[in-house]
């Protein structure tokens, strides 16, 4: 009985340092959305999902099993039919998936980044650019996954890369934006934004201008020539994602849930003060009627007029906290929230659920 | 109320030693332990006090007389040890309160640690609003400076095996600081703990310390291999200023660290 006791005092001790030191090595995920015209890909917690867009219907899930890896990185749909995305887990492995069955399609994973996948890669031509967490940019043959060339960048690289066609360029949380030469392997130009750059640049029609927000509360026009400055427009907050561009305006959204409306050209905010609900981290979408949705961590959708920035209505409440932007596939709008009911909800231009996947 | 009354100003405490010495995250780890340590080390010494006291109980001769005399009353046992506690002004409590007041400040900290790291999206997020502007610029001190010495603070620890070299179970190469985890938690349970006690073989407390040294640096050695290793640096640390503190107070053991050492028999009656 005695013994029964010391033992069970042992396990609760364990227990308790268990819950204390779950912390330092898992963590939640941060879900990833892509779509094609048939499915959507969702790559959250421990799993991929194809989902039916016609329905909310699972078609497959990968992997089969519960297994370890965790997933950070919003799924690539190549042009040869790919699905990629990196992984989180013992061996960080970043796959090739088929869209229509979720087999694995390379011989094997790309295993040789030495940390986790939280930045989608980049395909450009028949080579993929994928920025790893340990802050290498691996350079692999798109059509098989074999390694190329890697350069070591700085710190953790957790933003999608972009591409003029020339350089391929890469945010870090180091606060640095480099400009990469994929024919010299080497860095073009680097610039100082003040701060770290957790998502993306967006890169202007003609390739000329880069508009990257970060965690200096501003947004800056880059020229991608040379790294030069073109314009900064301050926020009232840091802006987590990459900004939207549409014509000649650059959407962007703080954390602290004010949207802005720059123009392209000379950084001026149209918008009136705008802060609809709740801390905003994902990217604004645009709609091919002009219409601009925004999701916010209190698990809302809003539609906004692109002139004069009024919500349509009072939001569409999807529940949970949404992080990850939103993405529009025919006339459905994708979101994925977080800690919800569902994984996944589809909205028509209306606002209005018209499924939700729950990841059965 | 957790994260605002104990996490959120333990992080910026930690952050702020941080940015004060350079962005060198591992000494801040360890200052910061010792800023902990030293402001809990009165309810260290009260615990210690109120252990020892206990300890000699288990060997006094009428606290054994009464185990033996009431062994199949437990009512009558359970007021005879009421009656000693309140004769000799002892609180049977004093050891464990505490332990129970250090243990949310001992999570705290360990929470406060991991959360600095910041390795994931939502972790950065997290961090971003616990964040005291007006103590720190969040925009300089992120990311966190995370080496320190051959290691990744954000990352499990390990030395590289030889290229060619794997094994399947230790994926993140030879884990040194695991090592140095279970021995500095061994020495520190075996140090700090009193010897066993030959006048009375039931001793619970000796029974404690046993499986004690052995499932604490087995668990805590876990940890480090598996988790970051700013944990383990914190882990090295707090063991280290463990057997300090008890060594400055004069109540290590260095015989437990002797195999088949003993406590000699008291003769019976005698007070330590």
């Amino acid at each position: 009985m005695k013994s029964l006791k010391l033992i069970s005092l042992v396990l609760l001790g364990a227990i308790l340092l268990s819950a204390c030191a779950s912390g330092a090595g898992t963590v939640t995920s941060w879900p990833g959305l892509a779509a094609d015209s048939t499915n959507a890909y969702l790559a959250d917690g421990n799993s991929v999902y194809a989902v039916r867009l016609s329905d909310g219907v699972k078609v497959w899930q990968y992997p089969d099993k519960a297994g370890t890896p965790k997933f950070f990185a919003t799924p690539v749909l190549t042009p040869d039919g790919q699905l990629l995305v990196g992984s989180a887990g013992t061996d960080d492995a970043l796959l090739s998936l088929d869209p229509a069955t979720g087999k694995e399609k390379w011989v094997a994973p790309f295993t040789g980044a030495k940390d986790k996948w939280i930045a989608s890669p980049l395909v450009v031509g028949d080579m993929i650019y994928a920025p790893n967490n340990d802050g290498t940019l691996y350079v692999l043959k798109l059509a098989t996954g074999e390694f190329q060339w890697s350069l070591p960048i700085s710190h953790s690289l957790w933003g999608t890369p972009v591409s003029n066609g020339k350089l391929v360029f890469v945010t870090s949380l180091d606060h640095f934006l480099y400009a990469i030469d994929p024919q010299s392997h080497k860095i073009a130009w680097k610039v100082n934004l003040g701060g770290s750059v957790p998502g993306s640049p967006a890169v202007s029609a003609d390739g000329s201008t880069l508009y990257v927000g970060g965690f200096t509360k501003k947004v800056s026009a880059i020229s991608t020539a040379d790294g030069s400055v073109r314009w900064t427009a301050a926020t009232k907050d840091w802006v987590w994602d990459a900004p939207a561009l549409d014509g000649d305006t650059v959407y962007a959204a703080d954390i602290s849930g004010n949207i802005y409306s720059f123009g392209a050209p000379n950084g001026k905010n149209a918008w009136p003060d705008n802060q609809p609900d709740g801390p905003i981290t994902a990217t604004p979408v645009v709609l091919s009627d002009g219409t601009v949705v925004v999701v916010t961590e209190s698990g809302l959708a809003y539609a906004f007029d692109r002139v004069s920035g009024k919500a349509w209505g009072v939001g569409t409440n999807i529940g949970g906290k949404i992080y990850t932007t939103p993405v529009v596939s025919g006339d459905l709008i994708l979101v994925a929230p977080l800690g919800a009911d569902s994984l996944l909800a589809a909205l028509n231009n209306g606002g209005n659920v018209v499924w939700k996947f729950t990841g059965k | 109320m957790w994260d605002l009354l104990l996490i959120n100003p333990f992080t910026n405490a930690l952050l702020w030693i941080y940015d004060v010495l350079g962005h060198n995250y591992g000494v801040a780890i360890i200052l910061f332990t010792i800023l902990i340590r030293l402001v809990t080390w009165p309810l260290n010494g009260q615990q210690l006090k109120g252990a020892k006291v206990m300890q000699d109980l288990q060997s006094d001769k009428e606290w054994l007389d009464i185990q033996k005399k009431y062994a199949k009353d437990k009512e009558k046992l359970a007021q005879e040890q009421m009656r000693i506690y309140k004769e000799r002004g002892i609180n049977p409590f004093a050891s464990c309160l505490p332990t129970l007041i250090q243990f949310p400040i001992i999570i705290g900290l360990y929470q406060s640690i991991t959360r600095a790291l910041a390795t994931t999206p939502l972790g950065l997020l997290q961090l971003a609003r616990g964040i005291y502007p007006s103590l720190l610029n969040t925009s300089a001190i992120i990311p966190l400076n995370s080496h320190f010495l051959w290691m990744d603070l954000g990352r499990p620890e390990g030395i590289p095996f030889p290229a060619g070299f794997t094994v399947s179970f230790l994926p993140f190469g030879f884990p040194t600081l695991a090592i140095i985890v279970a021995i500095t938690t061994y020495l520190q349970t075996k140090l700090t703990m009193p010897p066993p006690s030959t006048s009375n073989p039931k001793d619970q407390t000796a029974a404690m310390t046993g499986m004690m040294s052995i499932y604490m640096p087995l668990l805590l050695g876990y940890f480090a291999l598996n988790f970051a290793s700013g944990l383990a640096v914190y882990f090295v640390t707090s063991n280290v200023l463990g057997i300090v503190q008890y060594a400055m107070m004069g109540r290590v053991n260095w015989r437990n660290l002797l195999p088949g050492a003993k406590q000699p028999a008291l003769p019976a009656g005698k007070k330590k």
